[in-house]
């Protein structure tokens, strides 16, 4: 993990200290509410449906032991014992009063973590591959790369206020685990023939109202200019974006609008800044600074890279439970003899990504004592150990079984995404945890689990998709009609991982339909997969293949209620 | 920075009743607004002391000549907030410091509130009309809290890597115990 230096600690609480004057001059009614409000968004606090969200910086979802059992206590002492991980990799609180907020950035402080730009129209906290580093696949790892971007983009002055907010993920490896088509910007890290590493740039993706793939703005740049050419994209959007309407705001809507002519403004932009401007390669990365950050990155202590894998094959007398946790919970490493395992946050009776104070506790615990005191949050909501070696694989499986975290259904229906909906968030249309949960009783069998196999579904409780109904084989979208909750069903879309295909929105499945609908919707999609499936084909392959009548058919099937603006959402 | 106090400032707006005035009289300290400026460039005295009013939306390029040389013709260029979340001028000021070698006074005005002091500074301001209602004391003070950035930018134009940090003072440690247990 990246290691603090002295400026990087003063940095962090010098930001401590003047959310601290900010908070206070708020409460002491110098500073109004619309005013305070871009303020702590830049710093994660959020007002919600009963209290002030606050989502916490993970960044590129790093998270180290003392990190975790830190964010426990908050939990604990501020919050009503729980938080919540976010499809971006973040950790969010929903139940700390304002009043407390500055005490809890310097606890946070503490331990290297604040809430810079986890929110507010600027650059957001940078997100990556979950396997970043550890990847069998990879090419080239990002996160000396993803460092000295968050360095970048933390606090930089003319891009404090953007049109919108900015999105930015990184991948090293062949496959794209972290979804760099749906970003503002989509980073690859690629080696040449030559060796040489460089960039592939994506830009202008995004979910919303309106979804968009990225498209490429540059084959290959140069590592060394990385930030110059992020500086050229973002300060085009800044002058060019638009401001009138906040549906059409954001860095998408400019790509599409202006096609070749944003491509070339770019161009220029980086030329003036490279050759011309006062300082203007002062950012061209050399090769000290990547050697500085990249040490931060090295193997953890006591990790022996050449270590031969040994696996033993599991003994005939192994419990099933534990051979399905092999199968669906533990990847493949780059080191041999080592595995990334992933902690389940998707279990019947709490929220998707939820955990409590004392399940943090367990799994800083859990990543102490195997896994060189490291986790990564994922962009599925679960925590991953990313240190595992293969001996400690029983002992890990019965101490995460212990701590509720052994649920083998990494990848399967019930691992699902879910934004956390109507029931705290002040922008949802509807609600996503109930769903969720009836998604999840509904579909408690293993074996079924099993049979239907790898499937993405993603709830988000409005168009603002933190739940990327967008990217999932099954999306589900709350719409509020006439103040009731409705849900709009997809079908096919892609995240850009090799199992969903190149990234794409899913289609809408017709109407939407009355929430105590939903489940049933869920299961007339999944019997017709099953019924209709050639050979080995997975749910999103055969909704490929078929299209979306016979799914569409299905799902009418069981529609009881229909919506009275019917078809309008469609 | 210069804080700027609209009532002693020696820089005066040429309106008449219905606006402004579409041809100014020459006349030092005369602070026009962009399409006044176009309209008399062309016979405008050289040497002037000459303030300009922008939009936001302006592309700084297209005043490239005016803001060159030892002697520019345009000594202020004021840019706008019209809403302080609105941040294209400082772009605008970031380019007309970095890219046209502006030296002059380079000036904000609309919504300009304390907490955006530092983004100012930073972006090559040197001069603020703070919105009435805003304390000049609190935009010093939010002008204090950081010892250094981690990006380059207009006053400091190197990034933290290409700086020995070990001599910036870490200004950040005596304002964080400032508030502590007030119960903030």
């Amino acid at each position: 993990m990246y290691q603090y230096t002295e400026f990087d600690r003063h940095f962090v609480r010098a930001r401590a200290a003047q959310f601290r004057d900010q908070l206070r001059r708020h409460l002491d009614g110098e500073l109004p509410d619309e005013e305070f409000r871009a303020l702590r968004l830049q710093n994660g606090w959020y007002v919600q449906r009963h209290a002030p969200m606050l989502r916490v910086a993970v960044p590129y979802g790093e998270l180290s032991s003392r990190q975790l059992h830190q964010l426990a206590r908050i939990a604990r002492e501020f919050d009503r014992d729980y938080g919540h991980f976010t499809t971006r990799q973040n950790l969010q609180y929903n139940w700390i009063p304002l009043a407390r907020a500055a005490d809890v950035m310097d606890l946070l402080a503490e331990v290297d973590m604040h809430g810079i730009q986890t929110s507010g129209n600027c650059i957001r906290n940078i997100t990556s591959d979950a396997l970043a580093g550890i990847a069998p696949d990879e090419a080239v790892d990002p996160r000396p790369y993803c460092e000295i971007l968050r360095q970048w983009s933390t606090l930089h002055p003319e891009f404090a206020f953007l049109p919108r907010k900015f999105k930015i993920a990184i991948t090293g490896a062949r496959e794209d685990r972290a979804a760099i088509g749906w970003h503002d910007i989509g980073l690859q890290l690629l080696k040449n023939e030559a060796g040489e590493i460089g960039f592939k740039v994506l830009v202008g993706g995004g979910m919303g109202r309106t979804p968009v793939i990225g498209s490429v703005i540059g084959e290959f740049v140069p590592w060394q200019q990385i930030l110059v050419f992020i500086e050229a994209i973002v300060r085009v959007y800044n002058r060019l974006g638009r401001r009138d309407n906040l549906y059409k705001a954001r860095i998408k809507i400019l790509v599409k609008a202006e096609g070749q002519r944003f491509v070339d403004a770019v161009d220029a932009e980086f030329r003036h800044i490279l050759e011309h401007d006062v300082g203007g390669a002062a950012h061209v990365i050399p090769q000290s600074e990547l050697d500085r950050v990249s040490a931060s990155f090295r193997l953890p202590a006591g990790i022996d890279p050449s270590r031969p894998a040994a696996t033993p094959r599991p003994a005939a007398d192994t419990p099933a439970a534990y051979r399905l946790w092999l199968e669906r919970n533990v990847q493949a490493h780059k080191l041999p003899a080592y595995r990334a395992v992933t902690l389940s946050l998707k279990r019947a009776g709490q929220a998707p990504g939820d955990a409590t104070g004392d399940q943090m506790d367990r799994a800083a615990e859990l990543a102490t004592r195997f896994s060189h005191g490291e986790l990564r949050v994922t962009h599925d909501q679960n925590l991953l150990l990313p240190w595992v070696h293969e001996s400690q694989l029983h002992a890990l499986w019965l101490a995460a079984r212990e701590a509720g975290f052994a649920t083998p259904n990494i990848g399967l229906l019930t691992d699902m995404i879910a934004c956390p909906g109507g029931d705290f968030c002040a922008l949802a249309n509807a609600r996503s945890i109930p769903v969720a949960a009836a998604i999840t009783e509904r579909f408690d069998d293993l074996d079924r689990l099993y049979d239907i196999g790898d499937i993405d579904l993603h709830i988000s409780g409005c168009i603002n998709s933190c739940g990327h109904h967008h990217s999932g084989h099954i999306g589900i979208l709350g719409v509020d009609k006439d103040g009731a909750e409705w849900y709009q069903i997809t079908l096919g879309g892609s995240d850009g991982s090799m199992l969903s295909g190149a990234a794409a929105p899913g289609k809408v499945v017709g109407p939407s339909f009355a929430a105590d609908e939903v489940p049933e919707v869920i299961e007339a999609l999944i019997d017709t997969y099953r019924r209709e499936r050639l050979g080995g084909e997975r749910f999103i392959d055969t909704s490929r293949r078929l299209g979306l009548a016979p799914f569409r058919a299905a799902a009418d099937a069981v529609r009881r209620a229909t919506a009275r603006t019917a078809g309008a959402a469609a | 920075m210069r804080f700027i106090d609209a009532r002693h400032d020696r820089w005066h707006r040429i309106e008449g009743e219905d606006g402004p005035i579409p041809h100014p009289d020459p006349h030092p300290d005369r602070l026009l607004t962009l399409e006044q400026w176009h309209a008399v460039r062309d016979t405008w005295p050289r040497g002037l002391p000459t303030a300009v009013l922008l939009p936001n939306t302006l592309d700084v390029d297209t005043l490239a000549a005016d803001l060159r040389g030892p002697r520019p013709r345009l000594s202020l260029v004021v840019l706008q907030f019209p809403k302080w979340t609105d941040g294209r001028a400082y772009t605008q000021a970031r380019l007309l410091r970095t890219r046209h070698r502006f030296d002059g006074e380079l000036r904000a005005v609309g919504e300009v509130l304390v907490d955006m002091l530092p983004l100012l500074e930073r972006t090559g301001f040197d001069a603020a009309q703070l919105r009435r209602d805003q304390s000049v004391e609190a935009a010093v003070r939010a002008l204090g809290f950081f010892a250094g950035h981690y990006q380059g930018d207009v006053q400091q134009p190197k990034p933290a890597f290409a700086r020995d940090l070990s001599t910036e003072v870490p200004a950040a440690d005596s304002g964080a115990g400032l508030f502590a247990g007030q119960g903030i």
